[in-house]
């Protein structure tokens, strides 16, 4: 067993906040790396020690296997924890650690590259056992093959990058004619994040829900799973909200699809935490999508209903610990929900709206956690990922969940960018979520809704509001000639306003 | 003081004035509101209106407020009244100034000048905090300039594309 002593913290924003205090709780010194547009980001400010990593294009930062290592090296690290995105699942990365001499937190490198390149994750998983969605099991490079293939499984399919993950270089393909762009696109976008631009397909269930199951394994062959999340509420086939238990899942399907995971995760020999993302369609039939072989950006929602610190629990079995439990000793207590709060207008298509924090206020009071990773006066680089913050809510039961994360979003205020929160305010109001009749096409079926314009006290109240505070605007101006009239910063919203709204 | 306010296209006349220490009359087209009004803090004010409490918080931004109430974003456009009404603003036809949301790069420009679109078709796409967002034409029309080209990079407000 190897005690830790400083771990290198290879992310940025809100998770490298998260493991900074995992590492602070456990005595554990931690090492942040930041590019030059995060010198003052939060996750600097939470680690023990610090080094610039480069300049803001992630590739010349967050990117850098040579720097990061360096850092590490410089700081007397003894491991790394790369969290989810950039090198998270990067097995070129864990293998440059491990001949480093520094522990990799996560599995080995050979199981990332077997588990990250889904396509032979899913070759993996036929011979497990597990079902998996039709589809290409290699990567298929050329066009003509792509439309060939697409032809095989049938219209609508879905277009994957091999070595993605956080929907990037995904896309819902409805017909050939569409195919050929699509696929640029994809193509374009998979290579920008992961270096890496191929592409395989598979084909689109219908309203399917987006499942996964979490899992935990160490480095004695011991496997558990710790039950599934419910993630179907996307956008750009990116989650925003997740909750555990799923209103779905019946407790014969999570019996089902646990064994499936532990048996897949036995059979890849993995260790670490890790989670296995399925489709469940209508009739409940769970289809293998892919694994990720790091922490997940949803992982709290788990800690939640089972008690359980994953961010600890790797730093445990990356030590050669046992797990300290066996799968009859876990259960699912209550109900968690997730709002991934991202720097985006919903309104335009969520766009990403990077900008200075102008004000933050975070809701607080029984039940409630926020995983953020910005504070008030802070700035949203542009660069990143526009995740800033995870609110995150547990309650006895799925109707006190709901309930109280409607009432964390109505206090939750952030001034300066536009962020999804109002957006959220919409969804988990709307009767379709309350009842749990939820599937990957929940936002694009219920957008007329979800858009409506505010409730007419509301929206009263606001122009009350507006008009009081602009007519004491006025009069202070008035007292103080000097002060600047404030004429604020551009109404961004306005500009975004003559653009065309998205479909 | 008499305002014009418009909220997602709804429009309405205010008229405030001070009526005591933090109280305020405002009568919203023909109704009456009185409102006791408290600053808590550089944005929030805290509300009381016919003995219901409103926390909200407010930001100026050019040509009116952002306004968060109830878990709601609510952009409020407003004038004097004296300057001319709102709806103004709002005037359709006329050429069509599509403009950068936000700072990024142009990865396509899919149009060109003296091509005509149709309302919703792409224009430009723009990569910014990883990924590629397509702007789309808010109107269809014939493109009378499209001053961009792919792999530039662009600041908020850049003219991307004029429609006539």
């Amino acid at each position: 067993m190897t005690r830790l002593r400083k771990v290198l913290i290879a992310n940025r924003g809100e998770i490298a906040v998260r493991i900074a205090r995992a590492c602070r709780e456990l005595d554990i010194e931690s090492v942040a790396v930041y590019s030059e547009a995060d010198r003052a980001a939060l996750h600097v400010r939470m680690a023990d020690e610090a080094v610039a990593i480069g300049p803001a294009p992630s590739r010349e930062s967050y990117l850098r296997i040579d720097r990061i290592l360096d850092a590490a090296r410089s700081r007397g690290a003894d491991a790394v924890q790369p969290g989810y995105g950039f090198l998270a699942e990067n097995a070129e990365f864990a293998r440059a650690c491990e001949d480093a001499g520094l522990v990799f937190i996560g599995p080995r490198s050979e199981t990332i590259a077997l588990m990250g390149e889904k396509t032979s994750a899913r070759r993996l998983a036929v011979e497990a056992g597990v079902p998996v969605v039709p589809g290409t099991l290699e990567p298929v490079d050329d066009l003509e093959a792509l439309r060939g293939e697409a032809e095989r499984i049938g219209f609508p399919v879905m277009l994957k990058a091999a070595a993605g993950g956080g929907g990037k270089g995904l896309r819902l393909v409805p017909d050939a004619a569409t195919l050929a762009s699509a696929a640029e696109r994809a193509r374009s976008e998979a290579l920008s994040a992961f270096g890496d631009g191929r592409l395989y397909l598979e084909k689109a269930l219908v309203r399917p829900h987006h499942i996964e199951i979490q899992v935990l394994a160490d480095h004695h062959g011991h496997a558990v799973h710790v039950f599934e999340r419910e993630c179907s509420i996307q956008r750009r086939h990116q989650k925003v909200i997740e909750e555990s238990p799923s209103p779905f899942v019946t407790p014969e399907l999570r019996e089902r699809m646990g064994a499936q995971a532990v048996a897949l995760v036995r059979k890849a020999g993995y260790r670490n935490a890790g989670t296995l993302e399925f489709l469940v369609d209508a009739g409940r039939n769970p289809y293998f999508l892919e694994m990720n072989t790091r922490l997940q950006v949803e992982h709290p929602v788990t800690e939640m209903v089972t008690g359980l610190d994953l961010v600890k629990l790797q730093i445990a079995i990356a030590q050669g610990e046992r797990l300290p439990f066996a799968q009859e000793d876990l259960r699912q207590r209550g109900h968690a929900i997730e709002c991934r709060v991202y720097a985006e207008d919903p309104a335009q298509g969520f766009l990403p709206s990077p900008g200075h924090l102008v004000a933050l206020r975070a809701p607080s009071g029984p039940g409630v956690r926020d995983d953020s990773g910005v504070y008030e006066g802070g700035e949203v680089p542009i660069h990143y990922d526009p995740l800033i913050s995870k609110l995150v809510v547990w309650g006895a039961d799925r109707a006190e969940a709901l309930a109280r994360m409607q009432r964390a979003v109505s206090e939750y205020a952030v001034l300066g960018i536009t962020t999804t929160l109002p957006f959220f305010d919409r969804v988990l109001r709307h009767p379709a979520f309350v009842a749990g009749d939820i599937d990957t096409g929940f936002i694009e079926r219920h957008r007329s809704e979800l858009f409506a314009p505010p409730a007419e006290d509301v929206r009263e109240m606001a122009v009350i509001a507006a008009v009081v505070r602009a007519m004491r605007e006025r009069a202070s101006a008035r007292a103080q000639p000097s002060a600047a009239s404030g004429t604020g910063s551009a109404w961004r919203a306005q500009a975004w306003r003559d653009l065309g709204r998205p479909r | 003081m008499i305002y014009d306010a418009a909220v997602d296209g709804w429009t309405v006349r205010a008229e405030v004035r001070a009526s005591g220490e933090g109280r305020y009359t405002v009568r919203l087209d023909g109704r009456t509101v009185e409102v006791d009004v408290h600053d808590a803090g550089p944005h929030a004010i805290s509300m009381i209106a016919d003995g219901r409490a409103y926390d909200a918080v407010v930001e100026r931004r050019d040509g009116g407020y952002r306004v968060l109430l109830r878990g709601q974003a609510i952009e409020v456009a407003l004038m004097e009244a004296s300057r001319g009404a709102v709806a103004a603003r709002r005037a359709a036809g006329g050429p069509a100034r599509v403009q950068a949301p936000m700072p990024g790069k142009l990865v396509r420009v899919l149009v060109r000048a003296g091509e005509d679109v149709g309302a919703g078709q792409g224009l430009v796409v723009m990569e910014a905090m990883k990924m590629e967002n397509e702007i789309r034409a808010p109107r269809a029309g014939r493109v009378k300039e499209a001053p961009v080209r792919e792999g530039q990079a662009v600041e908020t407000g850049a003219l991307l594309v004029l429609l006539e």
